[in-house]
């Protein structure tokens, strides 16, 4: 993923490059995490084993003193860009990369500091950022985001997705997911994930969509098509085929193609690819899909 | 791959599949198709290939959870701490709107914002130049730079300056008088003025470009060096395959349609008396 243009030599490079970590800890809020992967902060960093980021703007910093001299004349308290969805302490955000540049550089800074394959090459400009936040009396709080590409010629609905470590294992991710499959329905489209997935990505998506299709096809009475089963849930038909595929739930038989939806079945499938995440109540989300403007 | 899979035509996506509710409805082929069904289930993981393999493992107990080697790589865990300082750091003046907050734009374009923090360098020379007495705070000095970076930005955008991407070292084009004057209304000494002013061009003279970051241009789209990030890109050209579906309702339309059906008209009549010609001759 983005190592089309790296020649052979400059790619050999780029490997060792990425190899090697750089930043060992960050700062961010609450949190002094430590780091998973390489990340191309500017070259004046290379000295830094620690890194102190400001929780609501993303600014990074190398002393202490430095962040907490920012705090006092930082006055943003949430992710810039509009809140699209509020359901309890729950929120999303919508960050244009144009319209907030720095921003959006500083989140491409700090996630690649936890996502191995994710690339820094082209700029921010072509994306929108979904941050999702837990708030409070302190602000609203980043626990994780996906990035997506304003126009994808693959139907893409999400190229990068992370949640932070603090808040794994929590359903926050299966959140995200489920999130970007509900901007598709509402843009009338279908989407899929960008590849490569990491493991753990496509473990995620595994237990999401055999859980969004195997609900389906426990309540659904008559013949349903593939493409049926896409326009319902905006999963691209590719994905469905081969979660069923998987799951050994197509079969043939009297010279065509069935689906085996036997309920027990489908339970110890249900069961099997794990609890769905927090849930996402479309009722309130408050959105509009993306246009370019002028 | 068992009889199971036996799948002599490509799936239709567009076609209704019945779908079967009970072990029964197997039974045209084998009585144990629905006992072998509900036994894959138990292998539904390994048959998915490896990288599900390395994934199931890593979860919360509830699929097939044998770990090896190779997953507790794949998965890393999270090792994180509290930051002490955060009750102190953070203060509690959030109040959450009712309705849903609207985006005001980057901070840069609103107003006076001081987008720049200081570094470590500023923080050294700052004690250094305070070393005998307080003659500036870190405040003043953070505010200065500011300033120095956005009035030094101008100047280059006058002089035709600004280059879209990183071609080579960015000048200082901005002077210590035009600084002085222009910043006047921070009421700094002059002496003082004057050591920020040079202490920041000799900065900008050994980092080659701005020491704010957002004026930094970026890399050429051509740069090939892995430590270069954030390349400009044109939006992808889109194939256009299909007409424009805004289709101008204008004179001209209507004229270019008139014209399509007398064509059309010319034709029938030309075939109608080809046909009369036709059918006489026989």
């Amino acid at each position: 993923q983005g190592h089309e243009e790296l020649d052979a030599a400059s790619l050999r490079e780029h490997e060792e490059f990425t190899k090697v970590k750089n930043i060992a800890k960050i700062e961010l809020g609450k949190y002094e995490i430590d780091t998973w992967y390489f990340s191309p902060f500017p070259p004046e960093y290379n000295d830094s084993a620690k890194l102190f980021f400001c929780e609501f703007c993303l600014n990074f910093m190398k002393r202490k003193e430095q962040l907490q001299r920012h705090m006092k004349k930082c006055d943003l308290k949430h992710p810039p860009g509009d809140e699209i969805y509020r359901c309890g302490t729950l929120s999303m955000f919508e960050v244009d990369g144009k319209k907030n540049k720095v921003y959006g550089q500083n989140l491409c800074y700090l996630a690649k500091l936890f996502l191995d394959h994710k690339t820094l090459y082209y700029d921010v400009d072509l994306f929108l950022f979904y941050i999702l936040c837990e708030c409070d009396d302190r602000g609203c709080h980043m626990v994780g985001y996906f990035s997506k590409e304003k126009h994808s010629e693959e139907a893409y609905n999400l190229a990068c997705i992370l949640t932070l470590p603090p808040y794994q294992r929590k359903g926050y991710g299966k959140f995200l997911i489920a999130f970007s499959y509900e901007l598709s329905k509402k843009e009338g489209k279908v989407g899929t994930p960008e590849r490569p997935l990491s493991d753990l990505g496509l473990l995620s998506y595994r237990g999401y969509w055999t859980r969004v299709l195997l609900e389906i096809l426990k309540k659904h009475k008559s013949n349903i098509s593939i493409k049926e089963l896409s326009d319902m849930t905006a999963i691209k038909a590719d994905d469905i085929l081969s979660t069923l595929q998987s799951l050994d739930l197509i079969q043939y038989r009297k010279g065509q193609h069935v689906i085996c939806a036997d309920p027990k079945v489908l339970d110890r499938h249900l069961k099997a690819a794990g609890r769905g995440g927090l849930d996402v109540d479309v009722s309130k989300l408050i959105w509009t899909p993306y246009k370019e403007q002028g | 791959m068992s009889r199971l899979s036996f799948r002599p035509r490509p799936l239709d996506i567009h076609k209704k599949l019945p779908i079967l509710k009970s072990a029964r409805d197997f039974e045209d082929d084998d009585p144990t198709v629905a006992a072998f069904a509900a036994a894959r289930v138990g292998v539904l993981l390994r048959h998915s290939g490896s990288e599900l393999t390395a994934a199931a493992a890593a979860t919360d107990g509830e699929g097939n959870s044998t770990p090896s080697k190779k997953n507790a790589q794949e998965i890393p865990t999270p090792q994180f701490d509290d930051v002490e300082t955060y009750d102190r750091d953070y203060t509690r003046t959030f109040a959450q709107p009712s309705c849903y907050i609207r985006g005001r734009g980057a901070r840069a374009e609103i107003g006076e914002f001081v987008e720049y923090d200081l570094d470590n360098e500023d923080e050294d020379w700052l004690d250094d130049y305070n070393n005998e007495r307080k003659n500036l705070n870190p405040e003043k000095l953070e505010v200065l730079l500011f300033k120095l970076e956005i009035l030094d930005h101008k100047a280059r955008e006058r002089a035709g300056a600004i280059t879209p991407t990183f071609i080579g070292p960015v000048p200082v084009l901005l002077q210590l008088d035009v600084a002085m004057e222009a910043l006047q209304y921070l009421s700094v000494r002059y002496a003082v003025f004057q050591a920020v002013y040079n202490y920041w061009r000799a900065k900008r003279e050994r980092w080659q470009k701005p020491i704010l970051r957002r004026l930094q241009p970026p890399p050429p789209v051509n740069d090939t060096n892995p430590y270069n990030v954030f390349r400009p890109r044109e939006k992808a050209h889109r194939l256009h395959t299909r007409r424009m579906q805004r289709r101008e309702n204008n004179i001209q339309s209507f004229e270019k349609l008139r014209l399509v059906r007398r064509n059309l008209d010319q034709a029938k009549a030309l075939m109608g008396a080809l046909i009369k010609v036709s059918s006489c001759i026989n």
